[in-house]
């Protein structure tokens, strides 16, 4: 095979002498020219068609791939195809046959002729031996390099799809995850537009915040209009988390853009969770349609660009438990990384964050909420082992807080759950003792879950929730700090079908902030329990 | 067209061939670097090659005209560096685009033309500190005060007083700043 290779090369190389002087003899034409509109749209459509679906193995799966690619046979291959697509937007230095060399970004490339590209933005950085339209100095807005003068585009500092984790996505979620995909995208460039001096690394902080702001503003109201159709009663609640989500809105963007702050994400997390907390909570008593949970979800999704993480199971699960298999794997990570590239996290890891993070998000929202007491009570009231813990919660939470470092989705997420006290009740008992054996055991925890979830209930995601503040009570054997993560993290994985619900929403809490976390919690409740 | 002559030397998997080897090449250019081959388009003769450390999670793609390999040398097989279920998002890339070409522009913006080097300095120096744009060789500060060339505080036209005064200030600053740097 690779004495083939070679032999192959050498044949290319000995015809190409015969080329490049024939390159040399020809007059070197580097054309200034308008968008190619033409050739834009033919790359974009012929991506469309091969990569909306998924490349793989260097050919389509689809259905279209006989299609596809018999039509493009003559044109380029499918990986060059994606390779090429891997540096578009990105600066590229582009070597002409002359010599000379040009900076600019990598528009797009005509590969119905060969390989043209153009850019945009580009300069002439090095000065070849030939005579070219195109001076040194100015810049070219659009620049069209003929493939018959170019040599070659080197982008630099490229992180390749395949690079990492982030790249990597299922075929089958693809289409799922995509959309939220757009939104964030979408949010980016809106920040962007907010301050287009800024750098993109610097303002996604920034104007994220403000961004995040303005959103929140308005999905609050659009709460607070719901709520006040479904009961007027709630109002004075609603207006209680508006004023706090202000708040926390405000703490967002002033701190924001020093993400090593971590302390600032917990003070965050924990207003927001009151604030969105009680909304959400009103609308499932009244047992609004869950479609609205989706479309908030979304838009809080969108608000909080820097700490959000979109799990599009968690909607799922409530209105369709059938999709929540699939959902379950899709995980969106916001765009705290660099890269703008990487958008998507591989299911695998995610599951032992999860169980970690759950449990304290679940503890926030208790402690945080000024209408938990109510809710607690009844909760209390179920079960016995339930009162005692729940109003320990409370306390700790506090302690917690400071030494969390959760992002504010979480609370958001949650607190559809955390608010439905009337289906606690019924599930309760089973969790309940359940949840004391399972400080030690952790397996027989996740057992119960499954029970509760197999229950024909309609509220499974809330026995979940439930559970995770009692994971937490339970994990409290202060005593052994280091066994406690442990045992969350096998429940977790053991837990079949309800956890995996929540799991997509938990995944967006970010692994960094777990650490610290979970030791404070335990010493805490550790106090506390004993 | 020469790749197609060399594919009838292995017909059956055309496709595969040099996929992973990590070369080196030497281009007529003069340009010599090493890059594993990532994927060949015998259609167009381009040369798709990824370099950088294996590990690093940055790396430079070279997209790079067979026709202008002067030399090369094999160095080694690896695996095909592009994820088998590779998945790109037309909507990251679209954005991405746009933000790069913001901020090309907005950087271009900066940049005088026809201006002195010492003008352009000058320019960088007070952009720091002030709004600042070129309007042709003159600099536009907080869109009322204008410095003409040679940007000397008694170029300071226009203006409010106070906002003249201020540029004055600023101005002989950074000039000073400039002077002990150079």
């Amino acid at each position: 095979m690779e004495k083939e290779t070679t032999h192959k090369f050498t044949i290319v190389y000995k015809k190409n002498t015969n080329v490049v002087c024939r390159f040399q003899i020809s007059s070197h034409s580097i054309i200034h020219s308008e968008i190619h509109h033409q050739q834009k749209k033919l790359l974009e459509r012929k991506t469309k068609n091969q990569f909306a679906m998924g490349y793989r193995n260097k050919s389509l799966v689809t259905k279209d791939q006989t299609i596809s690619s018999s039509s493009n046979c003559e044109s380029l291959s499918d990986a060059m195809l994606v390779f090429t697509m891997n540096i578009i937007g990105l600066p590229v230095d582009v070597h002409v046959k002359d010599g000379s060399v040009f900076s600019g970004i990598f528009y797009t490339a005509s590969v119905d002729d060969r390989f043209g590209i153009v850019l945009k933005q580009a300069r002439m950085t090095k000065k070849g031996i030939g005579h070219s339209n195109v001076g040194k100095e100015a810049l070219i807005d659009t620049l069209v390099v003929q493939s018959k003068d170019l040599v070659q585009v080197i982008a630099k500092g490229v992180t390749l799809p395949g690079d990492g984790d982030n790249g990597k996505i299922t075929g089958e979620d693809e289409e799922a995850v995509t959309p939220k995909v757009c939104c964030s995208e979408n949010r980016s460039v809106d920040a962007e537009q907010v301050n287009q001096s800024r750098q993109a690394g610097d303002n996604n902080s920034k104007g994220k915040a403000d961004d995040c702001r303005q959103k929140f503003e308005f999905h609050s109201e659009k709460n607070d209009e719901k709520i006040q159709s479904l009961d007027s009663g709630h109002e004075i609640i609603t207006c209680l988390g508006q004023v706090k989500a202000d708040k926390a809105n405000d703490q967002g963007s002033e701190r924001s853009t020093s993400p090593d702050s971590t302390s600032t994400h917990s003070t965050l997390s924990e207003d927001l969770s009151e604030a969105s907390h009680n909304i959400p909570a009103k609308i499932i008593e009244k047992s609004a349609p869950r479609g609205a949970d989706c479309t908030r979800n979304a838009k809080e999704f969108k608000l909080n660009p820097a700490a959000k993480i979109f799990s599009p199971s968690f909607v799922y699960p409530i209105s369709a438990p059938s999709a929540v298999p699939t959902a379950a794997n899709m995980v969106y990570m916001p765009n705290s990384s660099p890269a703008p590239n990487m958008v998507y996290m591989p299911n695998s890891s995610p599951p032992v964050h999860v169980a970690t993070l759950q449990p304290e998000v679940g503890f926030n929202n208790f402690a945080s909420r000024p209408s938990v007491p109510v809710k607690v009570s009844q909760y209390g009231n179920l079960t016995v082992g339930n009162a005692g813990s729940g109003s320990q919660f409370s306390q700790p939470i506090v302690g917690q807080l400071a030494h969390r470092t959760q992002p504010l989705q979480y609370a958001a997420h949650y607190t559809p759950v955390l608010s439905e006290p009337a289906y606690l009740q019924s599930n309760s008992p089973a969790v309940m003792a359940g949840r004391s054996t399972q400080l030690v055991y952790v397996q027989q925890v996740s057992h119960d879950l499954v029970h509760g979830v197999t229950a024909p209930f309609p509220t499974r995601p809330l026995l979940n929730h439930v559970q995770f503040p009692k994971h937490q009570g339970g994990a409290f054997s202060q005593a052994i700090p280091v066994v406690m993560p442990p045992s969350v993290i096998t429940s977790a994985q053991q837990q079949t079908f309800a956890f995996q619900n929540h799991i997509p929403v938990l995944q967006p809490g970010f692994s960094p902030p777990r650490p610290i976390s979970i030791p404070g919690s335990n010493g805490f409740y550790g106090t506390k329990f004993s | 067209m020469a790749m197609e002559s060399g594919s009838s030397v292995n017909n059956n998997n055309p496709d595969e061939f040099a996929v992973g080897c990590f070369l080196s090449i030497r281009t007529t250019l003069g340009d010599e670097f090493e890059g594993q081959v990532v994927t060949f388009d015998r259609a167009t003769n381009f040369l798709g090659l990824l370099e950088g450390s294996k590990h690093g999670p940055l790396r430079n793609i070279r997209i790079l005209s067979a026709d202008y390999i002067k030399d090369f040398t094999f160095l080694g097989q690896g695996h095909d560096p592009l994820p088998i279920d590779s998945h790109l998002d037309l909507h990251t890339l679209q954005s991405r685009e746009l933000l790069a070409i913001r901020q090309a522009e907005a950087e271009a913006e900066r940049i005088g033309v026809g201006v002195s080097s010492e003008a352009q300095i000058i320019f960088d120096a007070l952009s720091k500190t002030l709004p600042v744009h070129w309007d042709k060789t003159v600099i536009v500060v907080m869109n009322e005060v204008r410095v003409s060339s040679p940007y000397h505080s008694e170029c300071v036209i226009g203006g409010t007083p106070a906002a003249n005064d201020r540029v004055k200030k600023v101005l002989e600053f950074e000039r000073k700043r400039l002077q002990l740097r150079g």
